[in-house]
């Protein structure tokens, strides 16, 4: 029974996770077009502005949110040991710095909401009207 | 100018404890190893050695030792006002007991989105991997190899201006530098390579690098001018009658990471004073889950001086912010008497790099 239950629930987990969408996120008056390419860019310190020419600050999850992993692999191709390596290369040779860290997907749609520069992601559970879907992935 | 520079820097990140925002960062490696054989340079009475780092003399020999790669680092960076930040880099490496020294200590302006300057000391951006030396977790092996980066200098005092453009899906980048580095008693040529204080000189350094990235592609191209002048034992040192020497680095490095395959390659030339430097390091990876085995040949060529190393080993990212690394390297030193650097070794290394 006991198992029955661990199996289930275990079941239940994997395909949650299997299903769980990442949906990138921004301020409500923000109208730039944003494709995967993009967003790549702008978490990976290559580009700081939207493609209508306004300055973008990215957001990161922390990596104990659940979503960081699923947005550094579906949308960035790579797992969060190869990100901290890239940041780190950057970090310590003075060419870039990473996006600041939130911790949880409420303070991210926070931040997003206060801020018509920002862009960031959440589980796409967890949106709601204070911030602007552009992208799910 | 260097003292200055430094202290202008450290002075700026002190005196805003309040107003600026001060980030602290590091990285730090714990790397022990030891030969499995060797066979020294009977010529210079030389045990069996590894010399897996050429510019701070990092040497491995009979008996376990975790000073060599071992090193430690702590960066710290204030931003004092819109787009100015002031940054020092302190690190102690375990080839120089740990005596901890600021490596890198820089004012940086962002001119805009595409440009910054920088000033003060850095790291000589002459190899792919030559800036972030020292920071093992960016990088597979557990060391460049060190065939590649024989280099006495590593550091400079000077301006720095880099730039960051996107030519559609192609992310172009690089920077240009000029500065000089004097340093008074260099650890390669002093302790392994001469048994007198060597001062040396790189002075007229003038350099630049131009990166093209996309997606999985990654090409470097890398050039550097200098004017080298020698101190031995407090004497001026002449070559062919002339006080000073020009030298001329140029490279190539091309990166891929595709599917979990890891394909990296660096060739680069120093001429300096009519002889030619050569070197080149070829490395394959291939990623499963958190594991990387990899494979290494690394090669240096000049007319007298000839060695290469062939390594095996693994990177293991049994943490989000820490990788363990094994590796095995094979030395073979093809030179001939005097030409000889460490003779043949046979070597082991393992142990932890992390960053945070």
């Amino acid at each position: 029974m006991n198992w029955f239950k661990v199996i289930t629930l275990t079941a239940a987990l994997a395909a949650n996770t299997a299903f769980a969408e990442v949906a990138v996120i921004v301020h409500p008056s923000n109208a730039a077009a944003l494709d995967q390419a993009e967003i790549t860019r702008l978490f990976t310190g290559r580009g700081a502005t939207f493609n209508n020419g306004n300055k973008a600050t990215p957001l990161n999850l922390s990596e104990s949110a659940p979503a960081r992993a699923d947005f550094d692999s579906k949308v960035l191709g790579k797992s969060s040991s190869q990100m901290k390596a890239y940041w780190s290369k950057l970090v310590f040779t003075g060419k870039g710095t990473p996006p600041k860290e939130l911790n949880s997907d409420a303070e991210m749609k926070a931040a997003v909401a206060a801020d018509a520069n920002a862009i960031g992601y959440i589980d796409a559970a967890t949106v709601d009207a204070t911030v602007k879907v552009v992208a799910k992935f | 100018m260097k003292k200055l520079l430094l202290a202008t820097a450290v002075a700026a990140i002190c005196s805003y404890p309040v107003q600026a925002e001060v980030d602290i960062s590091g990285f730090a490696s714990v790397m022990g190893g030891k030969l499995t054989s060797g066979s020294g340079v009977a010529l210079f009475g030389l045990e069996p050695t590894f010399l897996a780092n050429y510019p701070t003399v990092g040497v491995y020999e009979e008996d376990w030792t975790f000073k060599p790669d071992s090193k430690f680092g702590l960066q710290m960076t204030a931003e004092l006002t819109e787009g100015l930040t002031a940054t020092a880099q302190l690190v102690g490496r375990g080839a120089d007991d740990f005596d901890a020294g600021f490596e890198w200590a820089y004012l940086s302006y962002t001119l805009n989105e595409h440009w910054t300057l920088q000033a003060g000391k850095k790291r000589l951006p002459l190899y792919y991997y030559s800036d972030f030396f020292d920071v093992s977790y960016a990088y597979l092996w557990i060391r460049p190899p060190a065939d590649n980066y024989t280099w006495q200098i590593f550091n400079y005092t000077g301006v720095n201006a880099q730039f960051n453009y996107q030519l559609s899906d192609w992310s172009v980048s690089g920077n240009i530098y000029t500065g000089r580095e004097d340093d008074t008693e260099n650890k390669l040529l002093s302790e392994f390579f001469g048994s007198e204080p060597v001062r040396e000189i790189w002075k007229d350094i003038v350099g630049g690098v131009l990166s093209l990235n996309r997606d999985w592609f990654d090409l470097r191209l890398t050039y550097m001018t200098y004017q080298n002048e020698r101190y031995s034992g407090g004497q001026r040192v002449f070559w062919d009658g002339e006080d000073t020497r020009r030298g001329n680095f140029a490279g190539l490095s091309m990166n891929i990471d595709y599917n979990n395959w890891l394909l990296l390659s660096e060739v680069n030339r120093l001429a300096l004073d009519g002889s030619d430097f050569d070197t080149y390091l070829l490395s394959a990876g291939y990623r499963i889950q958190q594991f990387t085995p990899y494979v290494s040949y690394a090669d240096f060529d000049s007319e007298g001086e000839k060695h290469n190393t062939t390594s095996v080993g693994v990177r293991w990212d049994f943490h989000n912010s820490a990788a363990f690394k094994f590796q095995f390297d094979d030395v073979n030193d093809k030179g001939i008497g005097n030409n000889q650097v460490a003779g043949d070794s046979k070597a082991i290394t393992m142990g932890v790099d992390l960053v945070f």
